[in-house]
């Protein structure tokens, strides 16, 4: 219900890849079950870029990977649904889940020098990814991985074509790496992390030719990161995980204009601004993720946030959705008191 | 570099550190049995700054640039190939041996990687313990052990943290111990090479403020290295920018954001994302191109001429810069840079062109941790984002 | 101390205002929390990981009963491994290997000698040869590894070079031409050869280990506190480096045994066959292998246990003290 109403009120157009309630539980043997993502919704539509934004521990890296059918085969369970154009992922076998990967989903990782086949050349890399999905022989798809490093802005594609990935720079195997995710234009991208490896000018070069990716080829693309700068310049839509947990949902301006949540809010106030008063005190987030509290009764977050109230001790916040946002808070920045539990089922028509 | 530029400046406090034209070349070696020197990294090739008591220089730069080197080389802890380093009198570069050692106790280092930078097999206790006994400053136990609580108090530990191991503590914690670690001798200047790079972002800002603060209550004065311009701003009096070994550009931390005047400066500055979508939609990018040029081989004339969308015909090529005043007006004599045609790119007489992307093995010498150098791109343009 | 010269940061406003989040928090400071519990060393919570794992206690055990044999083996042993004992039973034409019988669980060897008293005893000489060797070859591996690795250089050069030579000869050759060598075998003819054998590897994985602790942060952070050389070497280097020496060795314990039984095999061991070694009874059971197989299959089964018993503690230690497996 709730899902619906918030589709149609950020874009028109069906979800292309929604994901609701996707847990992952790690368990290894004599010990505790640990939830490093604990149901967790949200969606994707074509040609939108929705972030993922969180911590170490936030569980934003496992989602992408149980969404990929990335995660080891065991010591985990993962339930939910990762409805893809009506195939739930999560249903798929590994063998199936491989067909999809690379022509369906396309994922870029942190790292692009492990991710990538060391004694492999580069061209031979991208061409085997169109032979496994497309079906085309080697000599055919060798136009077409020239095509795609001359589209992802790699200079001299032909001679890089016959280069191993050690002879390329950081930010050129990147872009290899997001011309092999992009080869078979796969409907949805992930991007988990992919600069975070990268100098802040090659990061610059990196999102900007994702930015035209997306707008250009209707892709949808999944951005995973810890830097909310990078978020503000990229995504249309973004959810701030915490713990696990999807804390808080927003429309880019609007969740940056008036963060609701108290972790959003600290975290915003305690990273230093190029554009900011300089001078002004950075105000930190008091603690670490070791202090979280189970969210089982209460919230994990409430040992570092600055405005508990005591039912933030007691009781696993909901997750209320209005409209485009989303709130995991009862005691919301800005409304110290007045926060109702009940989903507001928004007016639809926005636009 | 003239003293009498450094005397008219407002800030209070004498010079503490001086370098002069230090350079740190690691040779390149090749050979089967022998090893023969085949050519050198330029990692700092010239680099002349002064830090005056109480103050905090930032040195930004991206990997590769050298920043780090120059770091460690400032501490002898990397020796110098050429230069001096002046530190409240002694040149540092010049000291060997013992001589050396007892000078460390007044020049501390706190390291990236909190976990990485302490002995797993230390105790808290051990830790902080280490460098007072190194220096002699362990008169009897009763009075180090209140030192050790005093330290953990500055740091914000508890103190039952003197018993514990590093790996029982968080990210932020254990840069917390190699904070308390490096004020455990009671120094004067405490380089900080990347300290809060490691750390989540909800924990940098701890650390941040705990650098500040301990600043404030012990008259510290500090060489914050790092790759992330923000940082380095609002924590630094003074900041430099390097790029391939250099320095291009130096001025007070607030003149170098309202007017960036190296074209790699103004570059670096376009590209730190801020976290404000509507300042981002409104921003103009100048996006570099090409790849970092091989600190093994870096370009003749400046440095930043292969890739400078900025760059003119034959000076850029043949001439290196120095870091020089500005005659613009408004400019204080404070902001330096080292660039033939600052003023024409200031006034906007110079507009930015198409740069060529040139291709760049990236083997011959990649020193930094971060290991990425580099990224091209086909399309040269100063973007204005719509 | 001077006094802080800036006057644009608001260093008391900021920390009342910190100090106020906290107290509104309540719970935790800023630096997070820290459990009021006793620190936990690596060396502890690697005990700790052993403790649990089904491996490692299988290889102690055996290890273990192993040891006590060898301890008790004068009052564990049935009879006097010397004496013949059944001589009279054995018919060098028709029946040269005595069968088992009441007291003689594993019936005796051709001259008549208890088989079980002789295993047990054996296994005095095993677990003689085998420590010494290793310790021996530790201790060399250690000296030349830290020499190598502390100081790097034309030491490392020379030490590295030699040890390289050392290495380039198969391990088990070496230790042949050092026992023929000896003018007399004996069992401390076997301890030399296979320490020289093994020496070369513990150098070697010293100094790579050292190396890398030479450049790794903490050693640096040592240097940049103004610590002094030696402690630099002994406090932090050495302990560091040393996890994969450590596994090694008890790797090597568990080759020195089959080594040992091979040397002794060969005829290049202790010749006198009134102290039983397990090799060397193997040795003297091929004469009778087709017939009579049970007289080599026990000292092997022996030889294999053990080794197997050094082998899974070693890939146990190795788990446990891997910093990457480490939570």
């Amino acid at each position: 219900m709730t899902t619906r109403a918030y589709a149609a009120d950020t874009r028109s157009g069906q979800a292309l890849l929604s994901v609701r309630d996707l847990s992952v539980v790690f368990q290894r043997h004599g010990e505790q079950p640990f939830a490093a993502v604990d149901g967790v919704s949200f969606e994707v539509r074509p040609g939108q870029t929705v972030g993922l934004v969180g911590e170490s521990g936030s569980g934003k890296s496992v989602t992408s990977l149980a969404i990929m059918g990335l995660l080891p085969a065991r010591g985990n369970r993962v339930t939910g649904v990762a409805d893809f154009d009506g195939t739930d992922l999560l249903k798929l076998s590994s063998g199936d889940m491989r067909d999809r990967r690379g022509k369906d989903l396309g994922m870029i990782f942190q790292d692009p020098l492990s991710s990538l086949n060391p004694v492999v050349p580069i061209g031979v890399q991208v061409t085997e990814v169109l032979e496994r999905h497309k079906g085309m022989s080697r000599k055919a798809a060798m136009p077409k991985a020239r095509e795609m490093l001359d589209k992802v802005g790699i200079p001299d594609p032909d001679r890089r074509l016959k280069d191993y990935p050690h002879q390329l720079s950081g930010g050129m195997r990147q872009r290899a790496l997001i011309a092999m995710a992009l080869a078979c234009e796969p409907r949805v991208l992930i991007a988990d992390e992919p600069t975070t490896a990268l100098d802040v000018t090659i990061q610059a070069q990196i999102l900007q030719l994702l930015g035209d990716l997306v707008r250009d080829s209707g892709t949808a693309l999944i951005m995973i990161t810890h830097d909310l700068g990078v978020v503000a310049g990229l995504c249309d839509e973004v959810n701030v995980m915490y713990g696990g947990r999807i804390v808080e949902r927003g429309l880019r301006h609007d969740l940056f204009a008036a963060p609701r949540h108290p972790y959003t809010h600290g975290l915003l106030g305690s990273i230093p601004r190029l554009d900011g008063q300089r001078g002004e005190p950075l105000i930190p987030i008091p603690g670490s993720v070791a202090d979280n509290l189970p969210w089982d009764h209460a919230c994990a977050f409430a040992p570092r946030c600055f405005q508990p109230i005591d039912v933030c001790r007691s009781q696993t916040p909901g997750f209320v959705e209005d409209g485009a946002s989303a709130l995991r808070c009862h005691n919301p920045v800005g409304s110290p008191h007045g926060h109702t539990a009940q989903p507001d089922h928004a007016e639809v028509n926005d636009q | 570099m003239t003293a009498a530029a450094e005397q008219t400046h407002a800030q209070p406090g004498d010079v503490l550190v001086d370098v002069q034209g230090i350079k740190v070349h690691f040779p390149i070696k090749k050979g089967v049995i022998f090893d023969k020197t085949i050519g050198y990294v330029y990692a700092v090739d010239g680099v002349d700054l002064q830090i005056r008591r109480g103050e905090t220089y930032g040195l930004v730069g991206e990997s590769g640039c050298g920043k780090s080197t120059l770091g460690r080389a400032i501490l002898n802890l990397e020796p110098p190939t050429e230069g001096k380093v002046v530190f409240d009198g002694t040149d540092i570069a010049s000291l060997r041996g013992e001589e050396l050692r007892r000078k460390r106790q007044h020049m501390q280092m706190v390291f990236q990687d909190p976990l990485s930078s302490l002995d797993p097999r230390q105790s808290v206790e051990s830790l902080l313990l280490e460098g007072m006994k190194a220096h002699g400053l362990v008169k009897d136990t009763k009075a180090a052990n209140a030192r050790l609580r005093e330290l953990l108090k500055a740091v914000g530990l508890p103190a039952a943290s003197l018993q514990k191991y590093p790996h029982e503590f968080s990210g932020g914690q254990r840069q917390r111990i190699g904070i308390a670690r490096a004020l455990a001798v009671d120094p004067q200047l405490i380089v900080a090479d990347e300290p809060v790079s490691a750390l989540d972002v909800s924990v940098q800002a701890q650390v941040i403020n705990l650098l500040e603060d301990l600043q404030d209550r012990f008259g510290l004065t500090y060489l914050v290295v790092a790759h992330d311009l923000a940082v380095v701003r609002h924590i630094s009096d003074r900041v430099g920018v390097m790029y391939l070994g250099a320095l291009v550009e130096e001025a007070a931390a607030d003149d170098l954001y309202a007017a960036p005047m190296h074209p790699y400066t103004r570059a670096l500055m376009s590209a730190v994302p801020v976290p404000d979508p509507v300042v981002e939609d409104r921003r103009e990018r100048i996006l570099l191109n090409g790849d970092l040029p091989s600190p093994a081989n870096p370009p003749k004339g400046c440095r930043f001429h292969t890739r400078c969308p900025w760059r003119q015909p034959t000076q850029c090529d043949t001439d290196r810069p120095a870091l020089r005043v500005v005659s613009i007006d408004g400019v204080p004599e404070t902001h330096r840079v080292a660039c033939h045609f600052a003023e024409g790119i200031a006034s906007g007489e110079l507009q930015p062109h198409k740069v060529e992307a040139e291709v760049v093995d990236p083997h011959l010498g990649e020193s930094d941790a971060h290991g990425s150098l580099i990224g091209p791109a086909t399309t040269v343009e100063v973007t204005d984002t719509p | 101390m001077t006094d802080n010269p800036k006057g644009w940061k608001p260093g008391a406003r900021r920390k009342a205002k910190i100090d106020a989040l906290a107290q509104a928090a309540g719970q935790v400071q800023d630096a997070g929390t820290v459990a009021d519990t006793p620190g936990v060393s690596l060396i502890a919570s690697a005990w700790r990981r052993l403790r649990r794992d089904r491996v490692f206690l299988i290889g102690l055990t055996i290890t273990v009963l192993f040891l006590l044999v060898a301890l008790f083996a004068p009052l564990l042993a049935p009879h006097d491994p010397t004496a013949r004992l059944l001589l009279d039973k054995v018919r060098p034409q028709s029946n040269p290997i005595p069968g088992p019988e009441p007291g003689f669980p594993l019936g005796a060897d051709n001259v008549g000698r208890d088989l079980l008293s002789r295993l047990i005893v054996g296994s005095r000489q095993t677990l003689l040869v085998c420590v010494f060797a290793t310790l021996f070859s530790l201790i060399g591996g250690l000296i030349l590894g830290t020499l190598a690795g502390a100081f790097g250089g034309w030491i490392d050069s020379v030490v590295m070079r030699f040890v390289d030579i050392m290495l380039s000869i198969p391990s088990l050759l070496l230790a042949f031409s050092v026992a023929a060598m000896a003018a007399r075998p004996s069992q401390w003819t076997v301890i030399l050869a296979i320490s020289i054998a093994y020496l070369p590897i513990f150098a070697r994985l010293l100094r790579g280990s050292m190396l890398a602790q030479r450049h790794s942060d903490h050693v640096l952070a040592a240097r940049a506190l103004g610590v002094k050389q030696a402690p630099i070497i002994f406090r932090h280097m050495l302990p560091n480096s040393l996890g994969p020496v450590i596994v090694q060795a008890t790797l090597v314990l568990a080759t020195a045994v089959i080594d040992a039984a091979a040397l002794s095999f060969l005829g290049l061991g202790n010749p006198d066959d009134r102290q039983p070694e397990w090799g060397q009874m193997l040795g003297a059971a091929q004469k009778y292998i087709y017939d009579y197989p049970h007289l080599a299959f026990y000292p092997a089964a022996c030889i294999i246990l053990v080794a197997f018993g050094f082998t899974l503690m070693g890939e146990s230690l190795r788990e446990a003290l891997d910093p990457k497996s480490r939570r």
